[in-house]
């Protein structure tokens, strides 16, 4: 693989084109343990009140800001004006500047809320915010976000925690087609050949969490979808062959014994 | 005084600043964000801001989670 097909957007470089998460673990030292096996390089985290009881342990003693870029999100945001307050507070901690956009429309499906989104993407990326926000597979939405200045565009696989990977390759492709920031497929990856598939399209990254959290094994999950990104991403670099309906030999017919 | 410390009551000395709170509450001032009654504070000012009886102080930090 070439050296230099590094994941790029709003100035910065990575050489991983996985992102994951920080909730749902079982505990804080295996998430640590599932971040390491993931290779990832940017780490999605939750802006909530600190606990005020003290001999609760902290997230951040267990993600090293040095090694990680961390990626905040407005999850649990329903409107454009809590994702903007949320965002303002997250790059008010001083640890990124950077922010997940997640406006959620509905409980059940978490389906974002493309309007609110949209309005929220316009504010924030005024104030000088990296935005990257977490949407459908909907070719419109993602060149409105991407027009709004939008640093990539993060169209979901299928719902979040769902595990059904990715629902619509077809949209998803006409998205790659027509994008001119980077596509990082957010949610609904369940398992390491989700996440190949979502490579193989073409996308430059892929962002999952529960996929990861909630195995039964996160750490050894963690390391498969490290390998299923990898493999995607060099599939389709590669240059696959056509599908066909029918079956073209691969040996010569000259030389046939008779 | 009291004040309200994200939504619980807080018993603090007059006089007590954002910066002697974060203390109290062994909290460390460069992993939050603070917002006095719905106004981000800067860190920098955290030493001179003088708390007032009601006052309402949301401590924000990154947390684990995401939507779920």
């Amino acid at each position: 693989m070439e050296k230099s097909d590094t994941l790029k957007f709003a100035g910065r470089e990575f050489r991983s084109r996985l992102i994951v998460g920080t909730g749902k673990y079982p505990d804080y030292r295996s998430m640590q343990r599932a971040h390491e096996a993931s290779g990832a390089e940017i780490v999605t985290v939750a802006v909530r009140r600190v606990n005020l009881d003290r001999t609760q342990e902290s997230l951040l003693d267990y993600i090293d800001t040095k090694k990680y870029t961390l990626l905040p999100n407005t999850a649990g945001c329903y409107t454009a004006e809590e994702a903007i307050k949320t965002a303002f507070l997250a790059r008010e901690v001083g640890l990124s500047d950077m922010i997940k956009l997640e406006v959620i429309g509905d409980q059940r499906t978490l389906f974002p809320d493309n309007e609110e989104l949209l309005k929220a993407t316009k504010v924030l990326v005024k104030e000088g915010f990296v935005v990257l926000p977490y949407t459908n597979d909907d070719p419109i939405i993602a060149r409105k976000l991407e027009d709004a200045g939008a640093a990539a565009v993060m169209p979901l696989g299928a719902p979040i925690g769902s595990g059904l990977g990715i629902r619509n390759p077809y949209n998803i492709k006409i998205i790659l087609e027509a994008a001119r920031v980077p596509v990082i497929v957010d949610a609904g990856v369940g398992t390491a050949s989700d996440a190949a598939i979502a490579m193989e399209l073409g996308c430059d990254g892929v962002l999952m969490n529960t996929g990861i959290a909630c195995a039964k094994d996160p750490v050894a999950m963690a390391e498969a979808m490290r390998y299923a990104v990898l493999a995607g991403r060099l599939a389709y670099l590669a240059g696959r062959i056509p599908k066909k309906l029918y079956a073209t030999a691969s040996s010569p017919l000259e030389g046939m014994i008779e | 005084m009291e004040l309200m410390v994200n939504g619980k009551k807080l018993e603090v000395t007059v006089g007590a600043t954002i910066t002697t709170v974060l203390e109290e509450l062994n909290i460390n001032p460069l992993r939050v964000a603070v917002q006095l009654n719905l106004e981000i504070i800067k860190r920098k000012r955290y030493e001179e801001t003088v708390l007032k009886a009601g006052d309402r102080l949301e401590i924000i930090t990154f947390m684990a989670g995401g939507s779920e």
